[in-house]
């Protein structure tokens, strides 16, 4: 087949048309960078400082005590691992500090299932999902379905006394 | 001098108008339509008050926007506090925003059986593809219109939903892409004030826009096809 020659029209429709597009997409880039979420100001990651309603060496094994995100300044705390519906890096707005034959862990409160709030049922010693029944083992393990995945754990370290631990999480700004 | 006939005033305007733009030869057009027997079917109606509910849709959402306050900073946010006043203290405010709650209800199921109706007598056949097309866009406008309007009252029942809705949308695969389609939607990595803006953004700016851009073509195609005989 032999090719068509390009004809001074053609050649110049061709290059119109590249310079509208370029100018087109430079258009439209900065918009959608625009639109992407700006962090508000103060959004800021860090520890955050929880005081516990029960001091770290008064909580007795098999026992969990539940603390809330401060709200003021808003913040939340960062998942470090998760699985279902949760994430390493999700957000958690509550968690549970809880002792197992000695061992301290810090869980957030995300059921794995759909991420509602679960709660703990002190006379089973296992935290219950409200919304669609999923049970867990006080270590975080699960008891019953329909959640398939543990609950994620929180990065946490020591306070400066043992009413007070410091979890990882994110200061929102709003 | 006589005193002019109240008449003669009329004509004067309508002719000084008519000079300049015919007025009188498009209102003529648009009004004076032959309509065949056919279409005075009852469901032939289903159209005309899906528009008589959008249009009464703008006019009570311009009126909740003289009152809400879209923002959802603190506790309570003054979106929840403005949407209590509206019910609550403004005069006929409980009307109007019962009248716009339910007329969103009311216009999806509306909007629905004018679809089985087309569908059940075939108007969506050649030439009439587009309008179809252009009125599938315009249900999907309706839907996210009812889903965007339904966070801006800021209560739990409005949060979590979004919750829901924007973790379905966020379920998208790939995995990355499911997560830049929440954090665009969330305006950031939860659910809070951002999403409320964006929301309302959406809900009072871009969506009735689009559908008001869009019914304009959709009548245009009708007046160029004309109503679709029965099959």
């Amino acid at each position: 087949m032999a090719l068509e020659r390009v004809t001074r029209r053609t050649f110049i429709g061709w290059w119109m048309a590249s310079i509208l597009t370029s100018l087109t997409v430079a258009g439209i880039a900065p918009i959608l960078v625009f639109l992407w979420p700006a962090p508000p100001k103060g959004q800021k990651k860090g520890p955050l400082t929880i005081a516990l309603d029960t001091p770290l060496n008064q909580i007795n094994d098999g026992q969990a005590v539940k603390f809330n995100a401060p709200t003021s300044p808003n913040s939340a705390f960062i998942m470090a691992d998760g699985g279902g519906d949760n994430a390493p890096g999700d957000l958690a707005f509550g968690g549970f500090v809880v002792k197992n034959q000695g061992k301290v862990d810090v869980l957030a409160i995300n059921c794995s299932h759909l991420g509602c709030s679960v709660a703990l049922n002190a006379n089973a010693n296992s935290f219950d999902c409200p919304c669609h029944g999923s049970r867990f083992h006080l270590d975080g393990t699960v008891l019953h379905g329909p959640a398939q995945f543990p609950l994620s754990h929180l990065s946490w370290k020591h306070g400066q006394d043992a009413k007070t631990i410091e979890v990882d999480g994110i200061i929102l700004g709003f | 001098m006589a005193i002019p006939h109240p008449r003669e005033i009329q004509l004067a305007v309508v002719q000084w108008l008519d000079e300049r733009y015919p007025f009188t030869k498009s209102i003529d057009e648009a009004m004076y339509q032959r309509v065949p027997n056919f279409a005075n079917a009852f469901y032939y109606c289903f159209g005309g008050m899906v528009f008589v509910l959008i249009v009464l849709q703008l006019l009570t959402g311009i009126l909740l926007a003289i009152y809400y306050v879209p923002d959802a900073r603190g506790n309570p946010a003054p979106a929840y506090t403005s949407v209590i006043f509206i019910q609550n203290t403004v005069y006929l405010g409980w009307l109007i925003r019962g009248v716009h709650f339910w007329g969103a209800n009311i216009l999806i199921i509306m909007v629905l059986l004018h679809m089985a109706r087309v569908y059940w007598t075939g108007s969506y056949r050649a030439p009439r593809e587009l309008n179809w097309m252009v009125g599938i866009i315009m249900l999907l406008l309706i839907l996210v219109l009812a889903l965007s309007g339904y966070l801006l009252p800021w209560d739990t029942k409005a949060y979590f939903a979004t919750e829901v809705t924007i973790k379905i949308a966020g379920s998208a695969p790939p995995a990355a892409l499911g997560a830049f389609i929440k954090t665009v939607l969330q305006g950031g990595p939860v659910v809070g004030p951002p999403t409320l803006q964006i929301f309302f953004t959406a809900h009072v700016f871009l969506l009735p826009a689009l559908i008001v851009l869009l019914m304009y073509v959709h009548f245009r195609f009708i007046r160029a096809h004309g109503i679709s005989e029965p099959m």
